[in-house]
């Protein structure tokens, strides 16, 4: 009891069937040193971590909320805000820098209405600009989840886009 | 043992000492931030380095590394002296320098540093940080900007309080100290984090802007508020308490203090305080001078002396021991009374009856030190922990460094539950006896008795009828947890009992220690390290009060009896000494026309208590901060209390009070608080020997000679009454007593009367967290806020009884559970 705002009436609150993470929960409950598993799986169940989940795992693993909050935002691989249905990367390693990738990242940019880790709010893009994609000879390069485009070009972009707003979402 | 050397010193430590602790020993300071003894070594600010001479090449942190044999260390040379700058110039890049505006400026370990290393000036230039301050909870301010990372607060709410509110977040440049989803700190407010911060990142609100460090006078002393004993300092200024300081120096406890002990202290210097006498004219409490109020207080009691009978006296266990002693020779000595008694006579049977009927003392034969020595903890009531919170911290580390298995048994569950491998059993509200009973007729059962246990066929034939289906079925705990809890109690090879007692837990009376007493004798569990039952006493002196003898010891009138007594006119003359009856004792109504019936009431008290408003005279006295004597604490340590600062306005201590009035009874005239030390000295087997001067900073542990015996404890369940709940009350974490009331830490976090209740109960009577509800006993109703939450059973309501307006006792009425209807 204090007068601080209750942790709760400061997040809004999220309406989340927790069945899956407690399915998460459930198979990792007895490893050692399992917080990292449940939260990846949790991650895995939902395209991100939900704070009600957080506050689950808490209770559960018996962990304190900030300590998991501080893991989640040590690691890049963890997010606290829902994804996008196609995330789309764009390198901006030295190789695709010196091959036009800002352009290619602006273009983007232009189209979504988005910027750097940022998602759409119809939930059907993420972009994110990354360092180096591990294939310079194909320079500048961008992938959506698995698939990869090479040699990007500002008309492509376009077609990207065409092509992943025509796939459905689930 | 390892030898080594530092700085051409032969050093002998032992094997897992650290180089830190190594040269600490020797007497040679190696500077530190992030390393604090009571942590686990962590590492992290580099500040340490040493140079050991068969690691040449690089430097080597002496906070983590440990001694190894014939090793050469040497803390300060050219270049560490030039790596200590540089860990202190980054510190510094990021670090605003605001020392003017600045809370720690004087106590901070960077400002410190920074001057000892004679860092004027920066080789980097980079941006400041640009953290939002958290200004929003009322207690502890946080301002990231100022923080170096060492992440001692971190640390500390992990391992010692156990709650966790911090975590290292974010990553690299942008990593802070955080809490969850990075919001303002709402947590339990001990001020722990605060105490730990090298820097000034975390200060205390309460004590902001009001003096410099360096200004403040600082006096070692003993906290007044629960039983536990901490010791604490008084930061003083221009006659008045601005804050307590820490010092990791003091006390078993490594100065950790709960919230009230930190955050409760502005009481001494309240404007509520009371600074003349007030006597009662045309039914009008006015002011008068102290030889007016005291003539009158004198004239009444002689009248009284003739009938002694008819006088009563009450005191709180917040007195010190000499004025206890006084107290006890004033009325009993020389008015003649046997009608005396501290916090209502049930609130230290345990004590005063229970100890006393197992092991022939009224000590526990156990010490807080044991906690951390035991195997096995058996906790009765999860309160432990918000009754004695350092006590609580105690715990923690004994299951959390020591592996100590942790056993709860409770009405509800609570923290301590929350640990590691920590087991609550949670019984039916008022089935203590019950469950307890049947613990020792499994033991019996078992055969783990021991057969020479004194007392044993007694006891034996008392819990023949005892069977292990019916306690199953009236306590609500099954029958194999039941077995299992006291099989594994008895298989611990050392095994401690904890009992918080009070004022708050009707309860908790004499069959309740005895009944843990049992388990202890029967197993042989006690008289050793780490065995035994530790009773909690809920003030800081009510150990004192149970040693010097302040309750009935003929046929004298108990506190409860002494109220029955007013009504029926059989005691007309009442003098109490700090005590709150109205508030804290069971059913107020009933309080209230008990003190309005009495002739004439005297109320010694800092405050216009609500028992006060009744008197036809109040003598205004003085609280720890303004005398000195001493207080024993829970586990029987004797500790000095030393005046702080003068007292208020008019203001007198009991001890002042009550010789006067003593000498003027034709008593005995005592020169000070000292020579009635000699005299408990020589009186109180206990305290043989001993003498004010000698008990230092450190204090001195009682000794305790148990002479034990099984008792039979006759039990019964608290039979539930269809359509009602069951009222439970007890001890909110921030509060202590109703003296709290009077702290502003405690009344910014916590200042209303409240009861909990279970989401289930909630949810069946549509009430949400923070409505007004009414609770309605057979005694009476009371309203207060409902706060709803997931550690009580279906059925069962908590509340705290501290406070004045909407307090618990107005529905209670002395029995462990009231039956009551809870609505909107």
């Amino acid at each position: 009891m204090s007068n601080a705002p209750a942790a709760e009436e400061l997040q809004t609150e999220e309406e989340i069937d927790l069945t899956e993470a407690n399915e998460v929960i459930d198979k990792y409950l007895t490893l050692p040193g399992n917080l990292m598993p449940v939260l990846q799986g949790i991650q895995e169940a939902y395209g991100y971590v939900p704070k009600p989940a957080i506050a689950l795992v808490a209770e559960r693993l018996n962990a304190y909320p900030a300590q998991i909050y501080g893991v989640l935002t040590f690691y890049a691989q963890f997010h606290l805000k829902p994804r996008g249905r196609f995330i789309i990367r764009v390198c901006v390693g030295t190789a695709c820098h010196v091959q036009g990738a800002e352009r290619i990242t602006e273009t983007f940019f232009d189209r979504l209405k988005i910027g750097h880790a940022e998602t759409t709010a119809d939930l059907r893009y993420t972009f994110e600009k990354v360092a180096c994609l591990g294939a310079c000879g194909m320079a500048p390069l961008a992938m959506v989840n698995d698939d990869t485009f090479g040699k990007m070009t500002v008309q492509k972009v376009d077609e990207i886009i065409n092509t992943y707003n025509a796939r459905p979402m689930k | 043992m390892v030898n080594l050397t530092v700085d051409n010193k032969q050093v002998t430590v032992p094997k897992d000492a650290t180089i830190y602790d190594a040269a600490k020993s020797a007497g040679i300071k190696i500077p530190i931030l992030c390393h604090d003894k009571k942590l686990h070594p962590f590492g992290g600010c580099r500040m340490c380095l040493v140079e050991v001479e068969q690691m040449k090449g690089r430097l080597i942190p002496a906070c983590t590394t440990p001694v190894t044999e014939g090793m050469i260390v040497r803390t300060s040379n050219d270049e560490i002296v030039k790596a200590r700058k540089l860990v202190l110039e980054l510190l510094l890049l990021k670090h605003p320098i605001d020392c003017p505006v600045c809370d720690a400026a004087g106590d901070c370990d960077l400002q410190n540093l920074t001057y000892e290393y004679k860092v004027n000036c920066n080789q980097f230039v980079d941006e400041k940080f640009n953290h939002e301050i958290d200004y929003v909870n009322p207690i502890i301010e946080r301002d990231m900007n100022r923080c170096i990372l060492c992440g001692k607060c971190a640390r500390i709410c992990d391992e010692i309080v156990s709650y966790g509110a911090y975590s290292v977040i974010n990553r690299g440049l942008e990593a802070k100290i955080g809490t969850e989803f990075d919001g303002p700190l709402n947590c339990e407010f001990c001020g722990s984090c605060v105490s730990v911060c090298p820097v000034g990142a975390l200060i205390s609100r309460p004590f902001k802007f009001q003096a410099r460090w360096w200004a403040l006078s600082k006096t070692k002393t003993v906290c007044s508020y629960c039983g536990t004993g901490c010791q604490l300092t008084l930061g003083c200024k221009d006659n008045k308490v601005l804050t307590t300081v820490y010092d990791e120096d003091q006390g078993f406890h490594n100065g950790q203090l709960c919230h009230r002990g930190r955050f409760a202290y502005q009481f001494v210097n309240s404007d509520k305080r009371l600074t003349t006498p007030l006597i009662r004219k045309n039914g009008k409490l006015v002011e008068s001078s102290w030889d007016e109020a005291l003539a009158l207080v004198t004239e009444r009691l002689t009248q009284a002396k003739a009938a002694p009978a008819s006088l009563a006296a009450l005191s709180t266990a917040h007195l010190t021991n000499e004025e206890l002693f006084l107290f006890e020779k004033l009325f009993r000595g020389t008015l003649g009374t046997d009608n005396i008694d501290h916090s209502a006579g049930f609130a230290h049977a345990a004590l005063t009856e229970g100890l006393k009927a197992s092991f022939g003392t009224v000590a526990s034969p156990s010490e807080i030190l044991d906690i951390q020595k035991s195997n096995l903890l058996l906790v009765i009531k999860t309160d432990a922990y918000e009754t004695h919170p350092v006590i609580g911290f105690e715990i923690n580390l004994g299951v959390k460094r020591k592996g100590v298995d942790l056993r709860i048994v409770s009405d509800k569950r609570g923290k301590l539950g929350k640990l590691p491998g920590a087991q609550t059993t949670v019984h039916t509200p008022g089935s203590e006896l019950l469950l307890l009973n049947a613990l020792a007729k499994v033991i019996i059962d078992a055969g783990l008795a021991d057969a020479a246990a004194p007392g044993l066929s007694e006891l034996k034939a008392a819990l023949a009828e005892v069977s292990l289906e019916k306690a199953a079925a009236a306590t609500g705990v099954s029958a194999d947890e039941i077995a299992k809890l006291a099989k594994d109690y008895a298989a611990a090879e050392k095994a401690l009992i904890l009992l918080p007692i009070g004022l708050g837990y009707p309860g908790h009376n004499a069959a309740l220690a005895e009944a843990c007493a049992n388990l202890a004798i029967l197993t042989g569990k006690y008289g050793k390290e780490g065995t035994g039952l530790l009773v909690m006493g809920e003030k800081n002196n009510s150990q004192g009060a149970a040693d010097l003898g302040i309750h009935p010891k003929a046929s004298g009138l108990n506190g409860s009896a002494i109220i029955d007594a007013c009504i029926s006119g059989q005691v007309k003359t009442l003098f109490v000494a700090g005590e709150n009856p109205v508030v804290s004792y069971p059913n107020r109504a009933k309080v209230e026309k008990a003190l309005e019936a009495v002739d004439f009431l005297v109320v010694a008290d800092l405050f216009l208590t609500e028992t006060a408003q009744l008197a036809d005279v109040v003598l205004p006295a003085v609280s720890f901060a303004e005398k000195s004597g001493t207080f024993t604490s829970v586990g029987r340590k004797l500790q000095q209390v030393k005046q702080a600062v003068k007292p208020v306005g008019l203001a007198k201590s009991d001890f002042e009070i009550l010789n006067t009035l003593n000498a003027a009874l034709g008593g005995q005239k005592y020169l000070n608080q000292s020579e009635l030390f000699a005299e408990i000295a020589a009186n109180v087997p206990a305290y043989a020997g001993l003498s004010q001067a000698a008990l230092g900073d450190e204090g001195k542990l009682l000794p305790v000679a148990p002479s034990a015996k099984l008792v039979p404890v006759a039990a019964q369940a608290a039979a539930p009454v269809a359509g009602k709940l069951a009222l439970v009350t007890g001890s909110a974490l921030y509060h202590s007593g109703t003296m709290s009331r009077f702290g502003e830490g405690p009344m910014l976090v916590c200042p209303n009367a409240y009861a909990e209740l279970s989401a289930a109960d909630a949810k069946v009577l549509k009430i949400e967290d923070g409505d007004a509800i009414t609770v309605k006993s057979d005694t009476g109703s009371v309203s207060v806020t409902a706060k709803v939450g997931y550690r009580l059973p279906q059925g069962v309501v908590f509340a705290p009884y501290h406070f004045g307006e909407g307090s618990i006792n107005a529905v209670t009425d002395g029995k462990a559970v009231t039956w009551v209807t809870v609505g909107k």
